[in-house]
């Protein structure tokens, strides 16, 4: 059992409620494998006997669109834009994240309020004002980082799409190559990651390795998140399995 | 205000029926024949936002938060596209609602008043805000005798007040006015008594405002309305673009 808890202010309709889902957040730069462990985790999961929601940024029915036509322009100020993620990010967590938990699902969150905050403290927004923004989101069970560095980084970029303008920062940087601009925006990005994974306590798992060997580290992690969950359900957990084991011998 | 900026912001507030658009009308076209640069700016107005706002009014998807940052994000373009540049620009910015109107109807709706100033921080201090209090049943009157349906919002049935629109509109108002009276309290609005003869209301308006036009920037009209004492003409054809008259309504 979890409780809904806020980073601020319990937002309006949201009531001081113990719920039996479990809410676990993969955070990370792009390319950093993100995706694939996101995918491969659901899979593990249902495997299992989880029911999975998985969510990522700008998935809402409410903001999803805005932002996206937004976006094709580069129309928007940073504060406006933020406040659209907010917007869109808000609708996620209140009409599929928390009814979700409160069914008592695992819902895996591709990127969550700090992919958020990282970017936009680049681009000049305050830090502060986005951890108050943000008030309203939900602590989650785990964070999961993962940590990878530039160097790492760039022959993924390079051996599949390309560099993306937003993710190599071109909005505001000045650099001349996208090559430059790429390495000094995620050079930065990679640094306020950092400071976010140490003030929030995220769980860290070094992204350079294998998909297996991240992986490995990743479900590591989530089994400590989701080991009671079947205990809590009624059934027989690990834990009910060893009493009883011991019972006989006591 | 910020000191680099020459220009000047007045804004109204007050609920719907307060009379409040129709001062701050006639105080745009007062400063625009004293050959000040105006720039209007009206709540929820911003065209980036206004599809995004649309759609969850339609489908019903606002809840008090999502309609909050809605309304939030409309004001910080606004603020980025429209009022930060006019007032860097010398120019005076009218603004029909402002923070106010969010720090109430959002805290009607139950969002925290401390999160809202938070999110809020951003905003220009005005020069000077107008609080139009007028009591609840003659608001009422004022609107009833004007308005068509009442619409989802507009009458608070989000709220859950009363399954009535004119029942709820009554009520949602008398919470929204109850928050205006300790806003204006809070942030020191002028108030205006909202009962009050209009040409005396104004009368007064224009005297609060009159102070802070010191060294302001007036433009004479590029010279158009020169050409057109020279020659005698009117300037028919001008109207919609004359450069002293700035953005106005």
């Amino acid at each position: 059992m979890t409780e809904l808890r806020f980073y601020g202010d319990r937002p309006p309709g949201m009531g001081a409620e113990i719920v039996p889902g479990r809410l676990i957040v993969i955070e990370a730069t792009d390319r950093a494998g993100r995706s694939t462990q996101v995918a491969l985790l659901k899979e593990w999961l249902e495997e299992q006997g989880y029911a999975v929601l998985d969510t990522g940024l700008v998935r809402s029915d409410l903001a999803g669109p805005g932002i996206k036509r937004a976006k094709e322009g580069h129309t928007l100020d940073p504060l406006t834009l933020n406040l659209f993620y907010a917007t869109d990010f808000w609708d996620r967590l209140e009409r599929q994240i928390v009814p979700s938990l409160r069914a008592g699902m695992v819902v895996v969150a591709d990127r969550y309020i700090f992919s958020l905050i990282a970017r936009a403290a680049l681009r000049g927004v305050s830090v502060q004002w986005m951890e108050d923004l943000y008030g309203f989101a939900l602590v989650p069970d785990r964070v999961i980082y993962l940590d990878i560095d530039v160097e790492h980084l760039l022959p993924r970029v390079v051996g599949s799409t390309g560099f993306d303008y937003w993710e190599s920062g071109q909005d505001f940087l000045t650099s001349g190559s996208v090559y430059d601009s790429f390495v000094e925006y995620q050079r930065l990005l990679l640094a306020e990651f950092r400071y976010l994974a140490e003030r929030h306590q995220f769980s860290v798992v070094d992204a350079r390795g294998s998909v297996a060997e991240v992986f490995r580290a990743v479900r590591a992690e989530v089994e400590g998140v989701i080991r009671d969950m079947g205990t809590e359900a009624g059934l027989p957990g690990p834990e009910l399995i060893e009493r009883g084991s011991e019972a006989p011998a006591g | 205000m910020d000191v680099n900026m020459p220009g000047r912001l007045f804004i109204v507030e007050g609920i719907d029926g307060s009379g409040k658009s129709t001062q701050l009308d006639l105080l745009s076209k007062w400063l625009m024949s004293q050959g000040y640069l105006v720039v209007f700016t009206e709540w929820n107005s911003s065209p980036i936002v206004k599809s995004t706002t649309r759609r969850g009014k339609k489908q019903r998807l606002l809840s008090p938060v999502s309609f909050s940052l809605i309304h939030a994000a409309d004001f910080a373009n606004r603020t980025h596209a429209q009022i930060l540049p006019a007032l860097k620009a010398g120019a005076i910015v009218l603004a029909d609602r402002y923070v106010y109107t969010a720090f109430a109807r959002d805290a009607v709706r139950g969002v925290s008043r401390e999160w809202l100033r938070g999110v809020y921080s951003f905003a220009v201090m005005p020069t000077l805000a107008f609080y139009f209090d007028v009591p609840l049943p003659e608001a009422i009157r004022r609107i009833s005798q004007g308005r068509m349906r009442l619409k989802y919002y507009e009458a608070g049935l989000d709220l859950g007040l009363s399954p009535d629109p004119e029942e709820s509109f009554r009520m949602y108002q008398g919470l929204i006015k109850a928050e205006y009276d300790r806003l204006a309290e809070e942030f020191s609005l002028v108030r205006m008594d909202a009962t009050a003869n209009l040409i005396r209301q104004q009368h007064e308006m224009r005297e609060l405002v009159r102070p802070h036009l010191g060294g302001v920037m007036r433009v004479d009209g590029g010279g158009v309305g020169e050409a057109l004492r020279e020659t005698g003409l009117i300037g028919r054809y001008l109207a919609n673009r004359s450069p002293g008259t700035g953005l106005a309504p």
